[in-house]
């Protein structure tokens, strides 16, 4: 699903954001991406869902060599992939409806067919009563719930989230981690970028650790840090 | 693209107007101010330009025969055949001396017999004649005794009306650039406010071109609004403002009528919608 080689990702200030990350995720995986902040883990989901290129080594998504992926290509390449943004990224003039509808118009979807998707993903993060309301209407746990709605309303091979419980308190970040297990259990390959020491303690996946770019631990069961 | 997605832009479009309303009005503000500068200064020039072209109407050469020329026909003939002469009247000595008479306030002047007045040839212009041109012309038939004209009038309304022109165009050119340049600015506001939206599509995977159409058609409804304003004001201050004229004055031969409306609306509406399109696609890119 995802592999890289000596992955170096060096922004134009100089900083060196990601220093020779060679790993493989694969197909179905659940991942957790760890690290102090400024670790490079947006960095690494940027890269992933080309928002920024690599400045040298490998990286495949999908078996597509993202490096060197047409620009006419990247639509494409996007819509295999949901992602959960660290600031939710929701349109304050869309209703939540619309929110999720939004990214299966974008992909030319039927209308029944978005009428019907759009539901069940509202069910499924139970918010089918607040379909018609606008986002500055809703709590931060709720508009995070939305924003994964969307992620996953066009079943992505591929879901990335950044972040996805930051703000959030415990029992509605729990709320967010069972939707993403029962995401992953349904095949969709995760990618989670967090901070939160319990949730990465207790649900023992795959830890990758970063820091300062430099990939620094890869437990298939890991804890958040290297003593849990 | 397929065709069923149409309507969802068409959709967008509006909702997001109607959503975004003060941004759509303040634009649709600003585009009408802007399409009505242009359409002021194409009315006062088309003005100027159609007064211009009816003082040149009056301009006239008279063209005086020699004394007993017995065949005034053929250099009628002649006359009427040089470039430039729209028309050729022939005004007998005899009707020469009651215009003579008219203007000197005077009656029985001479007596017909001793009438020393030549017969004369009044010529009217094109709009492309050149008075001294067909004067020399003139003057060299045979029969020809004297030509004459309003030499430095002709020549400074010639000059007026040729440099207008020029002037009127570029200028008017110059109104285009600026109206183009307020209503890229004004749409690139709307976009800008909008910039997240394009940002998010995109992440989901739109491809540019679906991004586009509804900022396009947005673009397209903003610059005909502005238009359609921008019409509706200046047709109707015009015709009030011609109407006004007639009841003080006869004399101010403005254009008037639905000839110069329709050009006003079509420049308005064409300036409209593709300053508003243009705009749009312009402004869009940036943020794609
Ligand atoms: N667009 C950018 N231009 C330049 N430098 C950047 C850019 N984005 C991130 N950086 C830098 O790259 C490094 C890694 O940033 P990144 O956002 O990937 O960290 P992070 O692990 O996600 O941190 P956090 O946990 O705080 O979200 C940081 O030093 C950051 O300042
Ligand atoms: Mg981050």
């Amino acid at each position: 699903m995802i592999l890289t080689k000596n992955l170096t990702k060096i922004y134009s200030n100089g900083v060196v954001a990601l220093d020779h990350i060679s790993l493989t995720i694969k197909k179905g995986e659940f991942a957790f991406l760890v690290g102090p902040s400024g670790a490079g883990k947006t960095t690494f989901l940027n890269l992933l869902i080309r928002r920024e290129l690599p400045t040298s080594g490998l990286l495949a998504v999908n078996q597509k060599n993202l490096a060197t992926l047409r620009k006419s290509e990247v639509p494409l390449h996007r819509r295999s992939i949901g992602g959960v943004f660290q600031d939710y990224k929701l349109l304050p003039q869309k209703t939540v409806y619309e929110n999720i509808s939004f990214a299966l118009e974008v992909i030319e979807t039927r209308p029944k067919e978005i009428k019907e998707r759009v539901f069940s993903v509202l069910e499924l993060v139970c918010l089918l009563n607040k379909a018609n309301v606008f986002p500055s209407e809703l709590s931060g746990g709720e508009q995070q719930r939305v924003s994964l709605a969307r992620a996953i309303v066009n079943r992505p091979l591929l879901l990335l989230a950044d972040e996805p419980t930051g703000n959030l308190d415990p029992d509605t970040s729990w709320g967010i981690m069972d939707l993403l297990k029962e995401i992953n259990k349904r095949g969709t390959t995760v990618v989670m970028a967090t901070h939160n020491r319990e949730i990465v303690d207790q649900l023992r996946k795959r830890v990758i650790a970063l820091e300062h770019g430099k990939l620094v631990r890869d437990a298939p069961k890991g804890g958040y840090t290297l003593e849990t | 693209m397929k065709l069923r997605t149409f309507p969802y832009f068409l959709r967008e479009a509006f909702r997001s107007l109607f959503r975004n309303s003060l941004i759509s009005l303040a634009s649709i503000a600003i585009i009408t101010i802007a399409l009505l500068l242009f359409g002021l200064f194409f009315l006062f020039i088309a003005n100027l330009q159609h007064l211009g072209k009816l003082a040149w109407d009056q301009v006239e050469i008279r063209v005086f025969l020699e004394q007993e020329y017995h065949t005034p026909q053929i250099v009628g003939q002649q006359l009427a055949a040089l470039p430039g002469v729209k028309s050729v009247k022939f005004i007998p000595k005899e009707e020469g001396v009651v215009f003579l008479e008219q203007i000197l306030g005077e009656k029985n002047l001479f007596s017909a017999e001793e009438n020393p007045l030549p017969d004369c040839y009044r010529l009217s212009l094109t709009e492309a004649a050149e008075p001294a041109e067909i004067a020399r012309r003139a003057a060299a038939l045979s029969g020809v005794e004297e030509v004459v004209y309003g030499q430095a009038f002709t020549r400074f309304l010639q000059l007026v009306l040729r440099l207008g022109l020029v002037v009127g165009v570029v200028l008017l050119c110059l109104t285009v650039l600026a109206v183009l340049y307020l209503v890229i600015n004004t749409i690139q506001l709307t976009v800008f406010a909008r910039r997240q939206e394009i940002e998010i599509m995109k992440l989901v995977g739109a491809t540019n071109a679906f991004v586009r159409w509804p900022f396009l058609l947005e673009g397209l409804m903003l610059g005909l609004g502005g238009a359609v304003l921008a019409s509706v004001l200046l047709t109707k201050g015009y015709n009030i403002l011609l109407q006004q004229l007639s009841s003080y004055s006869r004399f101010i031969p403005l254009l008037s009528g639905i000839g110069i409306n329709r050009t006003l609306i079509l420049a308005l509406t064409a300036m409209g919608l593709c300053f508003g399109g243009l705009g749009s696609l312009f402004s869009v890119k940036r943020y794609l």
